[in-house]
């Protein structure tokens, strides 16, 4: 059966497509109003995620906190319950069907916004053009999109709230024009102060006997070596950040190297082999491709929003800096 | 008629496939339906149309390529050693036949597998003929297992920090199949 969804989709890209009447300036103007809406705006409402022709329905709650970042609250209505809770410090899974917590500890000032110099990186690699005026969950909004210059990275389509540049929906375009992720808001309160009950785990009194994964970022805030590189960077990508971290369920130290593109991102993992010796595979999830291979005796995990050949490329030519020592 | 629709939905046995495939061999105008209704379904899904010629001129290029394996479906294991045998001329149809057929289904299409497959060829330190055909790296579901991995990605994506909390819905997806971990 033709997924309809996807369908309108295509008529909305060609739409767009047909109103180029915007410089880029404009749409990259567009994209730091929708950046920046998230430290502004409070917001609530209900979103639908689309993957490859399953879809899920969430309710979203989103505080601005006025001594800086956010308190947001994510629970999946269909499917298992779970429930996502993210503040500045740290990003909470529960996961009441296994009764685990997942925690990923985190350190916001790591965190890279759409900075600037970020923004330059998206023109060298995407097209960006404003569309037409669309309508998402009853509110206008404005269509932006990037379209990649090459194959080594997927497109977007936004369409930004007009007032606040809330981005309503978002949708991952593949290289042959076939949609491969889409959130978009069914239906959305924006404005609403603060209430603590609104971003509190429904969770909060039951999980304490839970099962608890966590994984933690260094707490040392300079980068450090990990003491490998990839040889043949997909040109557009930039390193963003490398660190070594905890990571739940892992003895010891994880390498991680994130690649950035300013808009898309690549994480590298590196870690000794944990168990018996996997084999190659590679798995896809909405626009996320995953990729894990054996390389020596350390065990390659690459992932991100990308297309698979750019992720296994990275993947394949990961390489032991030379002069590092095996850590 | 009713069969090339079949074959286009994959629901032919391997017997049938034979059948139908040997008869499009034959019969320019079957030929021609084939291409027909790739074009109607690919109209239909919005996308971009390939030109009527696209599927002749596709074949000659695949003839002077090294044969390029469509993955098969899970469900019809023996269409896969029947793809095999297929002539080079066959193969390109039914890769056509794919990519079209593509967009319905939960894999990443071949074209993208096809490119992915380059580097790990040269990435292998010794030699080897590029007229090999390799096996490829087939993309499955992801299947829930590396959840701790996408959390610790995911803040630091800038599309992230555009779309807030809404990407976390990746890394609590499949956490269902999570309970045989």
């Amino acid at each position: 059966m033709i997924n309809a969804f996807w369908r309108i989709a295509a008529v909305g890209v060609a739409t767009a497509g047909l109103a180029t009447a915007y410089g880029a300036d404009e749409g990259l103007s567009w994209l730091t109003r929708m950046a920046n809406a998230s430290s502004v705006v409070n917001y609530s409402g209900t979103f639908v995620y689309h993957n490859r022709g399953t879809s899920e329905t969430s309710r979203v709650v989103h505080f601005v906190n006025p001594a800086g970042g956010v308190f947001e609250r994510l629970e999946a209505l269909d499917g298992p319950a779970r429930e996502v809770i993210r503040t500045n410090d740290q990003v909470t899974c529960y996961l009441p069907s296994i009764k685990t917590v997942r925690i990923e500890q985190r350190n916001a000032k790591l965190v890279p916004g759409l900075l600037p110099e970020n923004l330059a990186g998206i023109g060298e690699s995407y097209r960006v053009r404003l569309g037409g005026i669309d309508r998402v969950a009853g509110h206008e909004c404005q269509i932006v999109v990037l379209e990649p210059k090459d194959s080594l990275r997927y497109g977007r389509d936004f369409c930004a709230e007009l007032k606040s540049g809330l981005p309503l929906r978002v949708r991952t375009i593949s290289g042959r024009n076939e949609g491969l992720e889409a959130f978009a808001f069914t239906q959305l309160t924006i404005g609403g102060s603060f209430r603590r009950d609104r971003v509190m785990s429904k969770y909060a009194s039951k999980s304490h006997k839970w099962r608890v994964d966590r994984s933690a970022l260094s707490l040392v805030e300079r980068e450090v070596e990990t003491g490998w590189a990839v040889t043949r960077q997909p040109p557009g990508f930039r390193k963003l950040l490398e660190v070594k971290r905890s990571i739940a369920g892992r003895a010891g130290a994880v390498a991680q190297i994130i690649f950035s593109d300013g808009l898309a991102a690549i994480s590298v993992f590196i870690e000794p082999i944990p168990g018996k010796r996997p084999v190659q595979t590679l798995t896809h999830q909405g626009a996320v491709n995953i990729y894990t291979r054996p390389l020596a005796d350390q065990l390659v995990t690459v992932l991100g929003e990308a297309p698979a050949a750019t992720i296994m490329q990275i993947g394949n030519s990961l390489e032991r800096r030379s002069g590092a020592a095996a850590r | 008629m009713e069969r090339i629709s079949q074959l286009m939905d994959g629901e032919l046995d391997s017997q049938s496939a034979r059948q139908a495939l040997s008869r499009l061999r034959q019969h320019d105008g079957m030929r021609e339906n084939w291409d027909t209704f790739h074009l109607i379904g690919d109209a239909l899904r919005g996308e971009e149309t390939l030109s009527p010629e696209f599927g002749r001129r596709f074949a000659q290029r695949l003839a002077g390529e090294p044969t390029v394996l469509a993955p098969a479906r899970s469900t019809a294991p023996k269409l896969t050693a029947y793809t095999l045998s297929a002539a080079a001329s066959l193969a390109a149809v039914a890769l056509v036949g794919w990519l079209a057929v593509g967009t319905r289904t939960a894999t990443t299409p071949p074209a993208e597998l096809a490119n992915a497959a380059a580097p790990a060829v040269a990435e292998s330190s010794a030699p080897e003929p590029v007229t090999a055909p390799k096996a490829q790296l087939a993309s499955e579901p992801y299947d829930g297992t590396l959840n701790e991995y996408l959390m610790a990605h995911t803040g630091f994506s800038p599309s992230t920090v555009i779309q807030g909390v809404a990407p976390y819905i990746r890394t609590v997806a499949a956490s269902h199949s999570e309970q045989n971990r």
